[in-house]
């Protein structure tokens, strides 16, 4: 039975963290074999299509053609499969991507697997692949990285707002304090403000706490419009998803916006009227100035704002966010999906939360690709 | 990592000098050079020369480690708008960190941005250091 409605009907993930002893293969078999023992799905009968949400696989696991080769790892085949990438935003972009394909009658039931092996090398070599979510002819190759344009916004956002270093941390603190009731939290710890401001530079004022940490990383995510696999209560209604794009920058007008995200939310809650609220959100916090900006994108706080409300706002990233759950690059999307499920459904280990609606929000590197999606509860 | 060579020799103008989009519809001047215009989408639009000169609308002291770019951190990374009008992202040479500020007058100076090997290439390109051209 089919129907023209989109459905998160099951999801899984793996603690975030740094797998030593697994590969990118292991971490992935063991979030599916989870998602095919919870879900409803049985057989591979009830599945038509696999995407795979990755970025590094050719910079860094020497591998082209990852979903052909999970598909063969996991028992998928001869099910269809692709990768997808468009930069720190594959994840929610593969879960667009499967939206796309539900809607459009291509698919019933669509299998997302996000995974992401960062630890495989030093973090120079990381970075170094990092600097390739920028223009490489026009910006990395002078040496340039996201962490310094990230830098520039977050200078200019003290100067503008009159904030202190030690202002601007609010944002880990807060963070850091929601990942340690998240299980699949990579730092489950939580940090003072002075830690922060006493943390390594990166590029000033950037400092190490202010920044995600190199993560691994494997999640699933059944979207179905097939109300047979949905389980008990435990589903989400993908109500709109949107995406967008921005130039770098350099080339902007108003710095401290947040183009793409800007366009994309506009457009989202245009079509889903709720109270933002009284959502559960899980957005894109790389850096913690652009878990600020996105707050304030959002309407949660006035511009110039955030550092002082963060503390107080309690629905958006109870994941830790990317600063303290983790960035396990091409899979965090489909996490933040996850997160948001488990909060609405069942229980992010003890997180959960009565709410109808959810808001999830992805962006690649200064907000140049950028994804939004609005889930409601089904019950 | 290895540079191609092809790669780079065809931008080499890019390289060796900076090079602004002109939009003839709309007027608007950006960076980098590119056959349409970011604002107005026209693809009325002509290449020109920046005389290089601008100064620092705001800068960083980078330490962020990246392999192969080891020998140049930390270094400073800073937006400086040109004086023709559009903001570049530019590596700001030959001064001391706690002279730069906000405002400081730079000018582009080629300089090396990468080499390979020992006895490789080298790959030259522009960064900025403060203005000395009118003293």
């Amino acid at each position: 039975m089919t129907s023209k409605k989109v459905y998160i009907a099951s999801t899984s993930m793996v603690r975030v963290g740094r797998y030593f002893t697994k590969s990118y293969k292991e971490l992935a078999f063991d979030v599916v074999s989870e998602l095919f023992g919870t879900s409803r799905l049985g057989d591979l009968n009830n599945l038509d299509y696999v995407i795979v949400s990755n970025v590094f696989s050719d910079s860094m696991l020497d591998q082209l053609d990852i979903s052909a080769i999970l598909a063969q790892e996991l028992g998928l085949t001869p099910k269809p499969a692709l990768r997808v990438e468009t930069g720190e935003s594959s994840g929610l972009t593969a879960i667009a991507q499967a939206y796309a394909l539900i809607r459009a009658g291509l698919a019933s039931s669509v299998l997302v697997i996000g995974v992401e092996k960062c630890s495989e090398y030093p973090t120079t070599v990381v970075n170094k692949h990092l600097t390739k979510l920028l223009d490489y002819e026009v910006e990395s190759i002078y040496g340039f990285t996201l962490v310094n344009e990230v830098a520039l916004l977050m200078k200019k956002y003290m100067r503008e707002y009159g904030y202190s270093r030690e202002d601007m941390s609010s944002w880990s603190v807060k963070m850091h304090s929601n990942a340690v009731k998240n299980p699949y939290a990579q730092l489950r710890f939580t940090v003072t403000k002075e830690q922060v401001v006493s943390s390594q530079v990166l590029s000033e004022p950037v400092r190490q706490f202010d920044s995600f940490p190199i993560s691994d990383g494997a999640a699933a995510v059944l979207i179905t419009s097939n109300e047979n696999l949905i389980v008990g209560d435990d589903c989400l209604e993908v109500e709109a998803v949107y995406q967008a794009t921005a130039s770098q920058l350099n080339l902007r007008d108003e710095l401290l916006e947040l183009p793409a995200t800007k366009h994309l939310l506009s457009k989202l809650l245009n079509k889903c009227k709720f109270d933002i609220g009284d959502a559960v959100m899980e957005v894109h916090d790389s850096y913690s100035i652009l878990g600020y900006l996105v707050v304030e994108e959002l309407g949660l706080a006035r511009r110039g704002k955030a550092p002082e409300t963060i503390n107080d706002l309690n629905n958006v990233n109870l994941s830790g966010g990317l600063k303290a759950r983790g960035h396990p690059i091409g899979a965090t999307g489909v996490y933040q999906v996850a997160e948001v499920f488990k909060i609405l459904t069942s229980g992010l280990g003890d997180v959960r939360r009565k709410a109808m609606w959810g808001l999830i929000h992805s962006m690649s590197a200064l907000d140049v690709n950028s994804v939004g999606i609005v889930v409601r509860r089904c019950s | 990592m290895k540079l191609s060579i092809p790669r780079f020799w065809r931008r080499r103008f890019d390289y060796y000098s900076i090079k602004i989009t002109e939009c003839l519809d709309c007027g608007r001047k950006s960076y980098p050079r590119r056959s349409i215009c970011v604002y107005c989408k026209s693809r009325n639009v002509r290449t020109v020369t920046s005389a290089g000169v601008g100064e620092v609308v705001a800068y960083t002291l980078s330490y962020y480690r990246i392999e192969g770019e080891e020998e140049n951190t930390p270094k400073i990374v800073a937006l400086i708008r040109l004086d023709e009008g559009p903001i570049i992202i530019g590596e700001v040479v030959d001064v001391d960190k706690s002279e730069v500020r906000e405002g400081l007058r730079v000018e582009g100076v080629l300089r090396k941005l990468k080499s390979e090997d020992p006895g490789g290439l080298i790959y030259y390109g522009f960064k900025f250091r403060p203005l000395i051209r009118d003293r």
